[in-house]
């Protein structure tokens, strides 16, 4: 049922932007090596958000499979990129 | 047989809303993802700038924001189910409460300027607050937009005027809101987690 989805993706956004928070106050107090870790979580959290509001809200799931990889690239590729650019110097 | 049930398994797959609309929707994202990686490359040139100003910002504005944004997705999303149902009424009543909450993320985000001008930050501080200020704007132009629309479709299915054949320009609008939740999605973690 399409309200019962709605609901646990809704609750799964929710969950996910508190663990975020939480889990991105340690990058101030953590020594480089795990700020990778905490970057990679952090944007991990948010391309799963962004698949959630792509398939579940917008409802690409069942959409034709061309549009549904595109919003998919984007939501992955994107916050990928922003790892990388955070996360190589840190190497 | 079975290539007839192939070829309607394929017909069932259906873009929701307009595809004028799904054009828009991606001109806008490349537009974001040019602004967000433009920001990231930026602050890893001038990092000791960029943590200066993120500490000058108020997380808890950009909690309630998330917050806020996916509250009020969820309602549109319910409100486009409703319409496919036929029921004008119900989705009317989602898209009210989700222009409710989103007047909440209006009212934090004109909040946090304030409190950011009045302490003497601007567009013209330094290249962190102008980045920090153009893209937030931007994004809050979009949101302004997405309202617009909503409260559109809102009269328009309070009148009864949408079918369950005929919701193409409500998942539209649906769609469009969506999309300026996907941008904060990114947005968030970006100019106020990752510090």
């Amino acid at each position: 049922m399409p309200f019962k989805q709605f609901t646990i993706s809704f609750i799964i956004l929710l969950s996910l932007t508190v663990i975020s928070v939480i889990v991105g106050g340690f990058v101030d107090h953590t020594t480089d090596i795990y700020q990778g870790y905490v970057i990679w979580l952090v944007l991990g959290a948010a391309i799963y958000k962004g698949h959630q509001i792509t398939d579940v809200f917008m409802e690409l799931k069942t959409a034709p499979l061309l549009w549904r990889v595109l919003l998919s690239s984007y939501v992955i590729v994107v916050p990928t990129l922003i790892g990388l650019i955070y996360w190589l110097p840190t190497l | 047989m079975i290539h007839n049930q192939i070829a309607i398994n394929i017909n069932d797959k259906k873009l929701p809303g307009d595809l004028a609309m799904w054009f828009f929707i991606l001109a806008e994202l490349t537009v974001f993802a040019i602004l967000f990686i433009a920001f990231a490359v930026t602050r890893q040139l001038h990092p000791h700038m960029f943590i200066e100003g993120q500490n000058h910002l108020h997380p808890i504005a950009g909690i309630i924001n998330t917050l806020a944004l996916i509250t009020s997705s969820y309602f549109v999303a319910l409100s486009v189910h409703a319409i496919k149902k036929s029921d004008n009424s119900k989705a009317t009543q989602h898209l009210i409460i989700a222009l409710l909450i989103s007047s909440v993320y209006v009212l934090t985000k004109l909040w946090e300027y304030q409190v950011l001008i009045e302490s003497g930050f601007g567009i013209t501080t330094n290249t962190f607050f102008m980045l920090y200020f153009f893209i937030t704007f931007f994004h809050f132009m979009h949101v302004l937009l997405g309202m617009i629309i909503l409260a559109f479709i809102a009269k328009k299915a309070s009148k009864g005027e949408y079918k369950a054949t005929e919701t193409s320009g409500f998942e539209a609008g649906g769609c469009y809101w969506h999309m300026v939740d996907l941008v904060w999605i990114i947005l968030f973690p970006l100019i106020y987690i990752l510090s």
